[in-house]
């Protein structure tokens, strides 16, 4: 006959005991876990609270494990001045990544808005309307594409130079004229052409220069009719106009032109 | 792609990097990785700078910017290594160049980061002025980042020699506007960059007037001083 002793454990207390034991067991080695992780050494006092052990006896001070311990937490707070101030949500090495593609993103980008999308091959860079480059003021030299003419913009209208000779004699520089295209031109009121007025010292007659030919000015109503000054008459010797081709005279039923 | 991590190193850890000159660690490496994804990058953004006015300009950007930062680099550093050996720093000269290719590097890849923003711009705007004032707005931001890595760099580098270390600091703020003088003039002689639109395709463009007056030009432009079509 078995007698159960009063004060054994029931048999309730032994199972319940049994399943404790297994419990700290494998909360013990979870936390051995936590307290391994790869890269992370600092984190061991972190995961501290969630570590449950059953209470130890307290360790024999000796002084030399002391020292060790010391000189670890000294190591340990250096490693931690040495890490970053705040965790990086991004591993290291995955910048070069993100730049590699976004330069290639970037890449593709630029081949796409440079393919032609029209039938007159203008690329979506290009397709939004077209804008100029140049500051519109007073003296601006444009020239088409398609023609020799060359203009100067006053007071907002485009007054064609009528030679090479006025185009100089004003004082114009080549590499100051703007070669645009003809639609650009056309954006402007046509003003007075430019000219310039040639006459020599032994000769009464004056002439007016276009298309690098001499056109004469019959007589002074016809010339003040013509908007000419007198300031625009410059000077030059009796040889270099006869040496200039004949224009039709100014009107056009003038006659033949005299020679200087 | 090795050598786009190391744009990592010297956004995220400068102190080590600029320790790592300093001692003369891998000098070779740094030089080489900073040459490398600077220029891709300025390739870059100059193709997107390029693209609004031709192919060809697109291609002569992208060859022109990167030429633009490393000759203004070539130019400028023997003035910055020799004022600083004059004041006592005991740099190298190739410390000092991979200091300002540093500089550089960060001005390429913030360049590289504002790169989608023009892209937008060139696909939605129509004002050349616009353009060119955003892009020049850019590159001041980006260069005054560059310039503020390498005076960090300058002043870890050198802190070996405290002998003549605040003569040092002037030549280093007398340098950087020395730097910016060259860079725009350097700059203007290599332009167009853009392209305006109204013209032809340049590889080069006669030179005549100057880069601020140019700048003036369109802001007066902008605040309706003058009129641009």
């Amino acid at each position: 006959m078995s007698q159960t002793r009063p004060d054994a454990p029931s048999r309730v207390d032994q199972i319940l005991d049994l399943l404790l034991d297994a419990l700290l067991e494998r909360q013990r080695a979870r936390g051995e876990r936590l307290l391994q992780p790869p890269e992370a050494p600092a984190e061991s006092t972190a995961t501290e609270p969630f570590i449950v052990e059953p209470p130890l006896p307290e360790p024999e001070p000796e002084p030399v494990v002391v020292e060790e311990t010391e000189v670890a937490e000294e190591d340990e707070s250096q490693q931690l001045q040495d890490l970053p101030p705040s965790p990086l949500l991004v591993p290291p090495g995955q910048m070069g990544r993100t730049l590699f593609r976004l330069a290639v993103g970037l890449l593709l980008f630029v081949v796409l808005v440079n393919v032609p999308i029209t039938r007159h091959g203008v690329s979506l860079a290009r397709v939004m309307p077209d804008s100029a480059a140049l500051v519109i003021r007073n003296g601006l030299l444009l020239k088409s594409e398609s023609s020799d003419e060359i203009y100067v913009l006053q007071d907002d209208r485009l007054r064609w130079i009528s030679s090479l000779e006025a185009f100089e004699r004003l004082g114009y520089r080549w590499q100051d004229v703007h070669v645009v295209e003809e639609s650009f031109l056309d954006r402007f009121e046509r003003g007075r052409p430019v000219h310039v007025l040639l006459k020599c010292k032994g000769s009464p007659h004056i002439y007016r220069i276009e298309r690098e030919q001499k056109r004469w000015i019959k007589d002074i109503p016809t010339f003040e009719a013509e908007g000419h000054v007198w300031e625009d008459v410059r000077f030059v010797s009796c040889q270099y106009l006869r040496n200039l081709p004949d224009g039709p005279p100014i009107p056009e039923d003038a006659g033949p032109p005299p020679q200087p | 792609m090795n050598d786009l991590a190391i744009i990592e190193t010297i956004l995220r850890d400068r102190q080590r990097f600029f320790t790592e000159i300093r001692e003369g660690i891998g000098l070779r490496e740094k030089t080489r990785a900073m040459l490398v994804s600077g220029i891709v990058f300025f390739m870059l953004y100059g193709a997107v700078m390029g693209s609004t006015h031709s192919l060809l300009q697109a291609l002569s950007s992208a060859v022109k910017l990167p030429v633009l930062f490393l000759a203004t680099l070539v130019i400028c550093s023997p003035t910055l290594y020799f004022f600083n050996v004059l004041f006592g720093s005991n740099q190298s000269l190739t410390q000092n160049f991979c200091l300002i290719l540093t500089a550089i590097t960060v001005t390429a890849v913030l360049l590289l980061s504002f790169a989608p923003i023009v892209l937008f711009f060139l696909l939605t705007t129509n004002h050349y002025q616009f353009f060119k004032l955003l892009n020049v707005a850019i590159f001041a931001i980006t260069g005054s980042i560059g310039v503020t890595f390498l005076s960090q760099g300058m002043r870890v580098v050198s802190a070996g020699g405290r002998e003549g270390a605040r003569a040092r600091r002037n030549v280093m703020r007398f340098w950087v506007v020395i730097y910016a003088f060259a860079g725009s003039q350097m700059a203007w002689t290599l332009r167009p960059f853009i392209g305006a639109p109204s013209m032809g395709f340049e590889m080069f463009r006669q030179l005549g007037g100057n880069f601020y007056a140019n700048i003036f030009a369109s802001i007066g432009e902008i605040l309706g001083f003058f009129t641009v079509m």
